[in-house]
């Protein structure tokens, strides 16, 4: 049994070899895929902040994910196009500039995170489920029938949004930049998890009346989660525009908020790298099982089954058996 | 009406045509170990969910120090003095003795929402835990894991989580429900300690224990105060034999 640190140092050794092997074998493709997984890694970081340290159980990320994807691509569409974005109280321009974008999409994720998270935390169980998963349909839907903005054939940027004295066309820079995030979100989640608002936290998921009886707060502090769990989830959707410069209602589609969520299972729930993991083997998977049949997703539900029966604490588990919480 | 830190009266909750709580009228004064009996049933423990705030109550009113807290949430009440324990043991199973005592430190010292500071580098709150635990008797088992403590020893973090909050009043649900005698006794010399304090409405099936600590004991039966006195008065009282206390004593 080797140590979980050990073990992260390995990740991270792999997520710097990567690239690098993509550029001695002139292989940009599989840049774009480590990209792709780190980036779907960082959705992942900020469910299991949720799901995982809190016991939401939410599936509805889909829709932080969506709106930060969608943020990034209307912005850089106005941007390109040259149209004001509002007019109202004064003029708004679109941006191209991920330094601008960035906190728009992370701030309109929160904001949205807030308030799905107001309304829908005042229930628990399977009603916080199916009120997460309404939210997101609702979204998905809304995406589909608004006309200005591509409707259900998506909205396309053509080029990827800049950032001052970078290529960011070029797969290895837009590589280290999401390698930049989500190192950034896991030290996020790292320092909350520490800290005394992560103890209360994490104590709501094991014993929320206790928690209430010590006086603190139960209701705040699930929301105050949920809107930074909706805020990295939502970084990671304007990113998963930038890298495919395109952006559909299919990211706020209920499998998004599914494949999320298979994500933090698969890696490990409660686990600082379980999310990452999760979502490697999972494109591992697509890639692999995915050119002998497209009915791949099989394989997964088989996989899946096996780890819930066997294995809960996932693939992270599997190296150490550290009691999560 | 002033030495009077809790003050409860007609306090009535029913379920459709079953009364669990029938216009009670109990009173906690300062510096006082007031005992409730009585037997399984009797809506001890339904009458102190409704002090805390977790089941709304039909009618009646609750006074805590002067303060009408009839209308609050539990949590408010909770932050305001009320603290209680759980007639199960209800604490963080996967944190350790020392994790949970410091999670109930969290509301008093104003630290809950502090999202980026290491709490493993906040000194003063280790500390404060620390000494609750030497209190409790469990400053051996601070790392242990809840969940795999003696029940014992649970119902010793529970009155641990209880002292951390510092609270106005404890009420303390079967504390001493299975301890050995070396745990009751503990117990017991802790809550005399502490009662200086903060009173303790205490409900307990160990007669010897209640009779031990208590300044006042009222009986419940039936959702219904049926007495209330010294000790030595309860004891000879004969309706309280009859209905809950037995001939042997």
């Amino acid at each position: 049994m080797i140590s979980e640190h050990f073990f992260n140092k390995w990740i991270w050794s792999l997520l710097l070899i990567i690239p690098i092997c993509g550029l001695i074998f002139d292989e940009p493709y599989y840049i774009t895929l480590a990209t792709k997984v780190i980036i779907l890694g960082i959705a992942g970081v900020g469910l299991n902040l949720a799901l995982g340290y809190c016991g939401l159980i939410s599936f509805g990320h889909a829709a932080f994910f969506g709106v930060g994807g969608y943020v990034t691509a209307i912005m850089s569409y106005h941007a390109i196009n040259e149209e004001i974005l509002f007019n109202w109280p004064f003029d708004i321009f679109g941006s191209s500039e991920m330094l601008i974008i960035w906190p728009f999409a992370i701030f309109i994720s929160s904001f949205f995170s807030l308030i799905i998270g107001l309304l829908s935390l005042r229930t628990s169980g399977v009603y916080f489920i199916m009120i997460t998963l309404a939210f997101a349909q609702m979204l998905y839907f809304f995406s589909i029938s608004w006309p200005n903005y591509g409707g259900e054939d998506g909205l396309s940027i053509y080029m990827r949004n800049s950032l001052p004295m970078l290529n960011t066309m070029n797969p290895l820079t837009f590589y280290l930049i999401s390698l930049s995030w989500l190192l950034t979100s896991i030290y996020i989640s790292y320092k909350l998890i520490n800290s005394p608002f992560g103890m209360a936290f994490q104590a709501v998921k094991q014993n929320e009346e206790r928690v209430k009886s010590v006086g603190i707060e139960t209701f705040k502090v699930k929301l105050l989660v949920f809107v930074v769990s909706g805020a990295i989830t939502g970084l990671a959707g304007s990113l998963y525009t930038d890298l495919n410069r395109f952006v559909s209602p299919s990211v706020l589609d209920w499998q998004t908020s599914g494949e999320i969520m298979v994500f933090v299972i698969l890696g490990g729930i409660a686990r600082l790298y379980g999310p990452l993991v999760g979502a490697a083997f999972f494109i591992i998977l697509e890639q692999t099982l995915g050119a002998y049949t497209e009915n791949w997703q099989f394989w997964l539900g088989l996989i899946l089954i096996l780890e819930i029966l066997y294995a809960r604490t996932g693939i992270m588990g599997l190296f150490n058996k550290k009691k999560t919480i | 009406m002033k030495n009077k830190i809790l003050n409860i009266k007609n306090l009535s909750k029913s379920y459709g045509a079953f009364k669990v709580t029938d216009e009670i009228a109990i009173d906690l004064n300062f510096n006082e170990i007031h005992a409730l009996i009585g037997p399984n049933g009797a809506g001890k423990s339904t009458l102190i969910k409704q002090i805390v705030g977790s089941v709304k109550h039909d009618i009646g009113s609750i006074i805590l120090d002067q303060e009408d807290i009839t209308d609050l949430t539990d949590i408010e009440r909770a932050k305001i003095g009320i603290s209680r324990t759980f007639q199960v043991s209800s604490i963080i199973p996967k944190f350790s003795a020392l994790e949970n005592i410091i999670l109930s430190l969290l509301n008093k010292s104003n630290n809950t929402f502090q999202l980026f500071k290491s709490l493993k580098q906040n000194r003063e709150l280790h500390l404060k835990a620390k000494k609750i635990l030497r209190d409790i008797d469990l400053d051996s088992k601070s790392d242990e894991v809840a969940s795999e403590l003696s029940h014992g020893d649970r119902r010793k973090l529970e009155v641990g989580l209880a002292l951390a909050m510092d609270p106005k009043v404890f009420l303390f649900d079967e504390p001493m429900a299975g301890l050995d005698e070396i745990g009751t006794k503990m117990m017991i010399d802790l809550f005399k300690k502490i009662k200086a304090n903060s009173p303790i409405l205490l409900i307990e099936h160990d007669m010897e224990a209640v009779f031990a600590l208590a300044d006042r004991v009222s009986v419940i039966v039936y959702g219904k105060i049926v007495a209330t006195g010294t000790v030595k008065e309860i004891k000879s009282n004969k309706l309280v034999r009859d209905v809950y206390l037995g001939y042997e004593i």
